[in-house]
């Protein structure tokens, strides 16, 4: 087993620096940080609205709150594009033959795989957030660790992000496999914005006035079997904005979201065992 | 002792059969030259023995352990036909790298690394990219890499594909110093007077059907050429 480890550690650590070396990840790391430098002047605190001083904490939750989505959504995007070719390129380049004609087993790759996609996707969305979080502890005297701890819960999508397009790579062209789990996170989002609006006052009067119940449960099961990406970064960020914990409703989307990725894992595992190594 | 051992093996791609029934063993200490026209199954059988893809009846081991189970591929050496190397890497980045797969402790491994670039004469150019290595080094390149763990077992996919003749003449010196230290080896080629040259036995199989196993004295008697027999048996 120690050596099993061993090797899917390797597998994992080459994998993490085949991806950090390439001129893509850095530019892309460049743009996140970019953006991030232009949201600064939201940290220097005395906002005013019609000459009335705000309460900067709760001004600096809104924003932290916002770049907290953009940069989890952003990071999961960039998740997608750094797996979607990582089975071809190792094909192409000879590696994948080079490791498995060695006393490695087809899961002890995968899984070296899994591992340091996980790991770049995971360090590079945390180290986004933790630019935000200095930044904004410095300059505003706010400290909040549930930002850091946020981040590393959002880890979950990744994870179910770099098994489905390693799986879907497996089965259709790169791109496609990419704009699968693009679409999938896409309506997460969606179907989440309309819920909420549902559940609003003005959703609940439009909802009664309309009478198809019938519709509306079938949409519901549909709803909440949907991969709750964007439910998980929602109860995330709960922990530091003022939302607070919401029970099961909180806890479902990451037992949604781990179950998508065993299941995802597990024929994942099963696909590459029937693979014929070029 | 019995170092390959293949066991009615057929491999069908739908209707195609690739290979056919095939039955042959390969002693330990032999050095072996599977023969075949292009499309006769030779880098299947490969791929079989190295669990790249499954047989579809009959069963393939190595040193009596299943191809199936990953601890057959404990002492394998394996050089792929036309093999690829990742064009950022630099000789001795490859090597390393290999090495580390291979469980090979730090020191072990500098030690071997280095003894490799010596024996597969890259010296001097082991730390520029591999992308500006000639076909010939990427494939003595490849050769060091299958070499690394001091391998029982050296597989061997057309070795010497696209080389020139000195690229030829020293892959065959480097095959001929590794038979001399005992190594089984199992090679896959095209270039029959090499294999005349070097090789102990020889099988001959065409469109997935073995032709013949034997040894090249043996199959080149009557004065014939290995070429002769290869044409002879392969034409029908």
């Amino acid at each position: 087993m120690p050596k099993a480890r061993s090797s899917i550690i390797t597998i994992a650590k080459y994998t993490l620096m085949d991806q950090v070396r390439q001129k893509s990840f850095i530019i892309m790391f460049v743009m996140c940080a970019l953006f991030l430098l232009l949201v600064r002047n939201c940290s220097q605190g005395g906002f005013m609205v019609n000459g009335q001083t705000l309460d900067n904490e709760a001004v600096v939750r809104v924003v932290l709150k916002a770049v907290f989505h953009i940069n989890a959504a952003g990071t999961m995007f960039l998740a997608a594009l750094f797996s979607m070719r990582v089975f071809k390129r190792d094909r192409d380049e000879g590696m994948q033959s080079c490791i498995l004609s060695k006393p490695i087993t087809r899961w002890q790759y995968v899984a070296g795989k899994i591992l340091g996609l996980l790991v770049l996707s995971v360090a590079f969305m945390f180290i986004l957030h933790s630019i935000v979080f200095i930044m904004f502890s410095v300059n505003l005297k706010v400290v909040m660790p549930e930002y850091l701890i946020a981040s590393l819960l959002c880890s979950f999508n990744l994870l179910f992000v770099v098994v489905a397009v390693l799986l879907f790579s497996l089965l259709m062209p790169d791109i496609i496999a990419f704009l699968c789990v693009t679409g999938i996170g896409i309506v997460s989002f969606v179907a989440d914005g309309i819920a909420a609006v549902s559940r609003s006052p003005m959703g609940q009067a439009m909802m009664q006035q309309s009478d198809s119940t019938s519709d509306l449960s079938l949409w519901k099961v549909i709803y909440y079997l949907w991969p709750k990406l964007s439910g998980i970064q929602q109860a995330a960020s709960s922990m530091f904005s003022r939302e607070g914990f919401q029970g099961f409703l909180s806890i479902y989307p990451f037992i949604n979201i781990l179950i998508y990725s065993l299941i995802l894992g597990a024929l994942l595992f099963w696909r590459f065992r029937h693979e014929d190594i070029i | 002792m019995l170092m390959i051992e293949l066991n009615a093996v057929t491999k069908q791609y739908g209707s195609f059969t690739a290979v056919d029934n095939i039955s042959f063993s390969v002693q330990t200490g032999e050095y072996f030259a599977l023969l075949g026209p292009n499309g006769a199954g030779k880098t299947t059988i490969v791929k079989m023995l190295l669990d790249f893809t499954q047989p579809t009846s009959g069963s393939l081991s190595i040193n009596s352990v299943p191809s199936t189970q990953a601890a057959s591929r404990t002492a394998i050496g394996y050089l792929a036909e036309n093999h690829h190397i990742p064009p950022h890497l630099s000789g001795w980045q490859y090597l390393q790298r290999c090495a580390e797969l291979l469980n090979i402790n730090r020191s072990d491994a500098t030690d071997q690394c280095r003894r490799i670039v010596k024996q597969i004469g890259i010296e001097g150019r082991e730390n520029t990219k591999t992308n500006t290595y000639s076909k010939g080094m990427i494939q003595r390149l490849g050769m060091g890499a299958a070499l690394l763990g001091n391998p029982k077992l050296l597989l061997l996919d057309e070795p010497t594909a696209g080389l020139d003749p000195i690229g030829i003449i020293e892959i065959r010196q480097l095959l001929e110093s590794l038979k001399n230290q005992g190594m089984t080896i199992f090679l896959n080629s095209h270039l029959l007077s090499e294999v005349e040259k070097i090789c102990d036995n020889a099988a001959i199989i065409h469109q997935g059907r073995l032709l013949v196993k034997d040894n090249i004295a043996a199959l080149i008697k009557n004065g014939d050429t290995l070429e002769d027999v290869f044409v002879r048996l392969v034409k029908g």
